[in-house]
């Protein structure tokens, strides 16, 4: 009887023992929700899904994400917010119903998300939408973001078009978007009213903005600066070249949308001069960071074609640009992860702030307990597109010093 | 007695009737409430009880649309414009000022209220043309709040802080609970309403206009009330609702919800009082397995559930458009056959004296150029039967409506007893007694024969109205029974009350044109007017018609009888009027008209009466 009680003994000694190795070896799902509008704006759904799906493949592949003994794979649950603040409230509560560790999007309805991810200790990351007010370290300690800032652009335009001596029609559309910038570059233009020549909302979504236009003709503007969505500048583009008017056009990141160039198509030449602002695609160390990047996405997904040719035949492509920022923020995350030795929600967002992680570009992204954006206003430059391709200004210090990018096969 | 007791009373009377006419439907509801109600606690996988509570909220909105989309026929697409200025009042009051939810919800529901009353000119109009106006409600309503982001919050919406719901934490739970409680009890007054005077005549109005408002119901005014009935409750649903969505979001709002939620209406059936929180109920349904149906079968499609729902919609409309709860019903439930039933003599008012009780003075109506009645001089006696007679054309349905106010008279004047009634419309005129059948439409199809004729007593209800049907009062009760009565009175004053539960189409045209007559005696006429009773009836229908004709003049009432049937004329008449060119020209008994050779020469050619 003896020998058998430790006979039963030893075998549940081993069972236990075997039963805790196995939950130590066998990797762990964590999951990382994308919340982006897939419906309402699909090639930045698009590709920022497939820059979070991009890194965690890539540190699935190398074993997943470790944090003491345990390994765990990195799994991507995908959301449609449709734009809608509403629906981006449900989808974060799906999320965290779903354990997730972090919440990458676009920024739709951040204002109301952030509340509820900060209840489960759950960051948020937005890695398109540049709105002032979405971003607050003090006030919104679980929000984080890499994608230029409204502020930013608008602060660099100013820096970039006064000198100049122009005189700028400020146009931006009445979506929210536009109404946002129209802000920021209000506040940016305010100390140098002279070099305003015109203040103008135009109606997003029309196609015929010719009657704007021609105002801002009269109100003796050598420059625009459009802030609104792409199809008010690619209205804007066809209202101004139409009636022979070459004045210099400039707007946000919006300006490099694809579908700006699929409008104007039949008249590539009213896209040249086109400059956009946005955050840089290459840094200090060069263009193998980025190209290397491209190269892996579009092995994994093919390249991003605009749907227009250069003069020569050439498809062009779109560079991923906020597919690199939700690639980078993934980065920061694990190594955030790492730093805080644990999966747990509230410790992985508490170390966001004090982690750095090399993005696809060669820059250093990080937090810190001040500042939650990671592309700072000095990585913004200025590109301007010529034969459908766009290719960094020269009249400005920093964008001068960027190498081109290929955007053609 | 006490008010206590006489509390106590009614809610055991109320009770008794309850349980009188509860049956396996009822249960049924009963069942499906309480399993509804236990789910949130079942933790069941894939079902989340935020999304349960929003679509409870959605069947609430739902099922006061199914009112006016079943029995009043109007397709409105305006119901998502109500829920959204509910949920933006109240989302404004709880995130700028502070409020409760509770009172900030009430607040978005009186201010949908205002909101239907203001567009409730759109009654007015046909189905067609409700829709597209409503629709154009949702739009603006949608414009509006993105073209002012100061009171919509712009693109991040308006940001609500965490509030209480009935003194609880409103956890998605207590919303479930408390969006199902409001639907059982909205569910509950839209019974009451369908089964009560304003959705019998909700339905007449939609199935028969003219013949409703000929008997005095009050088009604008049931239909109104129907429609802020039903924007209060969207807009009830909007104030809840915004508070567990945690952000007020135009984009929620957008005019594709109102289109949902109609499409929630068909689908579920609206002829049913549940229909519509099962087409809800189906539509989530539909939105839970379309996603991974969508993965399963690889299919790119972003709004697959939307897909699936069209295409159910299409097949719903393409049987009937009945939708898929009255449809199930019908095989569930056995239609139980009427049964003939014995009444009781119905009680003959006196004749009152033989004084004039309408006259009609120096009437005239042109239409353009046409003169229709020119002069037209009229005066009719407590118990007496007139006849106009006349040739097509002679003006004679004109000086009908003229009386009846279907029309406004270009001069001349009407008194009844003495007053003016000349500036009162048709219906303001059944009430004060001056009751018209019509020539063409002579009953509601849809309706029993007893239905029919309770569609008549519109007038003569006080109690009838939206609020106190919705709540089953006592009075409300009471004169639903005294109504029936007084229904069932005139049908069998018509020699009907044994087909009182036969429906109007089992009926014969005699019948039916019987019906129609029993209905007008059911609005308590001091005149009558009846247009063509006898077209195309038999001789056996003939005497038929006459009899009834005859114990409607015994109970004192005036009867005018527009008629081509010269024996039914011959047969009924105490007088008989001539018109020719609007305007009478011979009077006096048949006997005498027939004799008159300028009546034969000029209007009858060489018939004899």
């Amino acid at each position: 009887m003896r020998r058998l009680v430790i006979f039963l003994a030893g075998v549940a000694l081993l069972a236990a023992g075997c039963g805790g190795s196995s939950t130590s070896s066998s990797p762990k799902n964590l999951v990382i929700a994308v919340d982006v509008p897939v419906t309402g704006s699909p090639y930045i759904a698009q590709t920022i899904r497939q820059g979070v799906e991009l890194a965690t493949s890539n540190l699935n592949g190398g074993g997943g994400v470790r944090v003491g003994k345990q390994s765990y794979m990195l799994r991507v649950k995908p959301y449609d917010n449709h734009l809608s603040a509403r629906q981006a409230v449900e989808d974060t509560r799906r999320a965290l119903d779903a354990g997730a560790v972090t919440i990458v999007t676009d920024g739709t309805g951040v204002d109301a998300t952030w509340q509820l991810a900060r209840q489960k200790g759950v960051s948020i990351s937005i890695t398109y939408d540049g709105g002032s007010g979405l971003v607050d370290a003090e006030k919104r300690p679980n929000v984080f973001r890499i994608a230029p800032t409204n502020h930013g652009i608008a602060f660099r335009y100013a820096e970039y078009l006064i000198p100049k001596k122009l005189k700028v029609g400020l146009l931006s559309d009445d979506s929210a978007y536009g109404r946002e910038g129209a802000s920021d570059v209000a506040k940016a233009f305010s100390e140098n009213p002279e070099s305003v020549a015109l203040k103008l909302t135009l109606p997003a979504g029309q196609p015929d903005l010719s009657a704007q236009i021609l105002r801002a003709r009269r109100s003796g503007a050598t420059a625009l600066l459009v802030w609104g969505q792409p199809p008010t500048i690619a209205a804007v583009l066809s209202a101004a070249r139409s009636i022979g008017w070459q004045v210099p056009v400039y707007t946000p990141p919006t300006g490099a949308d694809p579908f700006i160039r699929q409008q104007l198509a039949d008249h590539p030449k009213w896209v040249d001069g086109l400059t956009f602002a946005s955050g840089r695609l290459t840094a200090e160390v060069g263009t193998g960071p980025f190209t290397n990047f491209q190269s892996q996405y579009e092995a994994a997904y093919g390249p991003d074609p605009v749907g227009v040719k250069t003069s020569n035949g050439q498809k062009v492509v779109q560079p991923p640009e906020f597919g690199m920022y939700s690639y980078d923020f993934i980065h920061v995350l694990v190594a955030a992860i790492t730093h805080a030795g644990s999966v747990e929600p509230a410790k992985v967002t508490s170390a966001l702030n004090q982690v750095t992680a090399q993005g696809a570009n060669g820059d250093a992204r990080g937090f810190n307990e001040h500042n939650h954006d990671g592309v700072v206003d000095d990585d913004i430059y200025f590109a301007r597109f010529h034969d459908m391709t766009y290719q960094p200004v020269q009249d400005d210090p920093l964008s001068a010093t960027l190498p081109p990018i290929a955007q053609t096969r | 007695m006490s008010a206590l007791s006489q509390t106590a009373v009614e809610l055991r009377r109320a009770a008794v009737e309850a349980r009188s006419r509860w049956s396996s439907s009822a249960w049924l509801s009963l069942g499906a409430l309480v399993v509804a109600a236990v789910v949130p606690f079942l933790s069941l996988p894939g079902v989340r009880v935020d999304a349960l509570a929003n679509t409870a909220y959605l069947a609430l909105a739902a099922t006061a649309l199914g009112l006016i989309v079943g029995p009043g026929g109007l397709p409105s697409l305006g119901t998502g414009a109500f829920m959204a200025i509910g949920a933006f009042t109240s989302g404004l009051l709880v995130a700028r000022s502070g409020w409760p939810l509770e009172p900030a919800a009430l607040a978005g529901a009186a201010a949908a209220l205002v909101a239907g009353l203001l567009t409730g000119g759109v009654v007015r109009l046909r189905p067609a043309f409700v829709a597209v106006s409503t629709w154009l409600l949702a739009w603006l309503v949608w414009l509006f709040l993105l073209a002012f982001p100061s009171v919509s919050g712009g693109a991040q919406g308006l940001i609500l802080p965490p509030k209480s719901l009935l003194g609880m934490n409103a956890t998605p739970t207590v919303h479930f609970e408390v969006a199902l409680g409001l639907t059982a009890l909205i569910a509950l007054a839209v019974y009451a309403l369908r089964r009560g005077a304003p959705g019998l005549e909700l339905s007449a109005l939609r199935q028969a206009p003219a013949l409703a408002v000929s008997l005095g119901v009050r088009l604008e005014r049931r239909r109104l009330a129907a429609l802020a009935f039903s924007a209060a409750v969207a807009g009830l649903a909007g104030g809840l609702s915004v508070q567990l969505q945690a952000v007020a979001d135009p984009n929620a709002y957008d005019p594709f919800l109102s289109f949902k939620l109609l499409v929630a209406v068909l689908l579920g059936g609206a002829a049913a009082t549940l229909g519509p929180a099962v087409g809800v109920a189906l539509l989530g349904l539909i939105g839970l397995v379309s996603g991974p149906l969508a993965r399963l079968l690889q299919l790119p499609l972003e709004r697959f559930d939307a897909a699936v729902a069209a295409l159910l919609l299409v097949f719903v409309l393409a049987f009937g458009g009945e939708g898929l709860l009255p449809w199930a019903l019908r095989y569930v439930r056995r239609p139980k056959p009427w049964t003939r039933r014995a009444v009781a003599a119905p009680a003959r008012t006196a004749p009152g004296p033989n004084d004039p009780v309408l006259a009609a003075h120096g009437l005239r109506k042109a239409f353009g150029g046409v003169v229709a009645v020119d002069g037209f001089e009229l005066e009719l006696r407590r118990g007496e039967t007139a006849a106009l007679i006349g040739p097509n054309g002679s003006g004679k349905t004109t000086a009908l409506r003229l009386i009846a106010g279907a029309i406004p008279p270009d001069a001349g004047g009407i008194e009844l007893d003495g007053a003016d009634v000349t500036a009162a419309g048709a219906a303001d005129r059944v009430a004060l007694g001056i009751a018209r059948t019509l020539q063409t439409m002579s009953a509601f199809p849809e309706l029993t024969a007893l239905q029919n004729v309770l569609v008549g007593r519109a007038p003569r209800r006080h109690a009838g109205g939206l609020v106190r049907t919705g709540l089953a009062t006592p009075r409300a009760r009471r004169e639903l029974q005294a109504s029936a009565t007084a229904a069932f009175e005139a049908l069998a004053l018509v020699g009907l009350d044994q087909v009182a539960g036969a429906p109007t189409l089992e009926l014969t045209t005699s019948q039916r044109r019987l019906v129609a007559l029993a209905a007008a005696i059911a609005t308590e006429p001091q005149v009558l007017l009846v247009d063509e009773l006898a077209a195309g009836a038999g001789p056996d229908e003939l005497e038929t018609l006459a009899e009834a004709v005859e114990r409607i003049r015994e109970r004192g009432v005036a009867v005018l009888v527009v008629e081509h049937n010269l024996r039914l004329v011959r047969r009924v008449a105490d007088r008989v009027l001539v018109l020719r060119a609007g305007a009478i020209v011979a009077e006096g008994s048949a006997a005498e008209v027939a004799a008159s050779s300028v009546v034969q020469e000029a209007y009858l050619g060489k018939a004899r009466l």
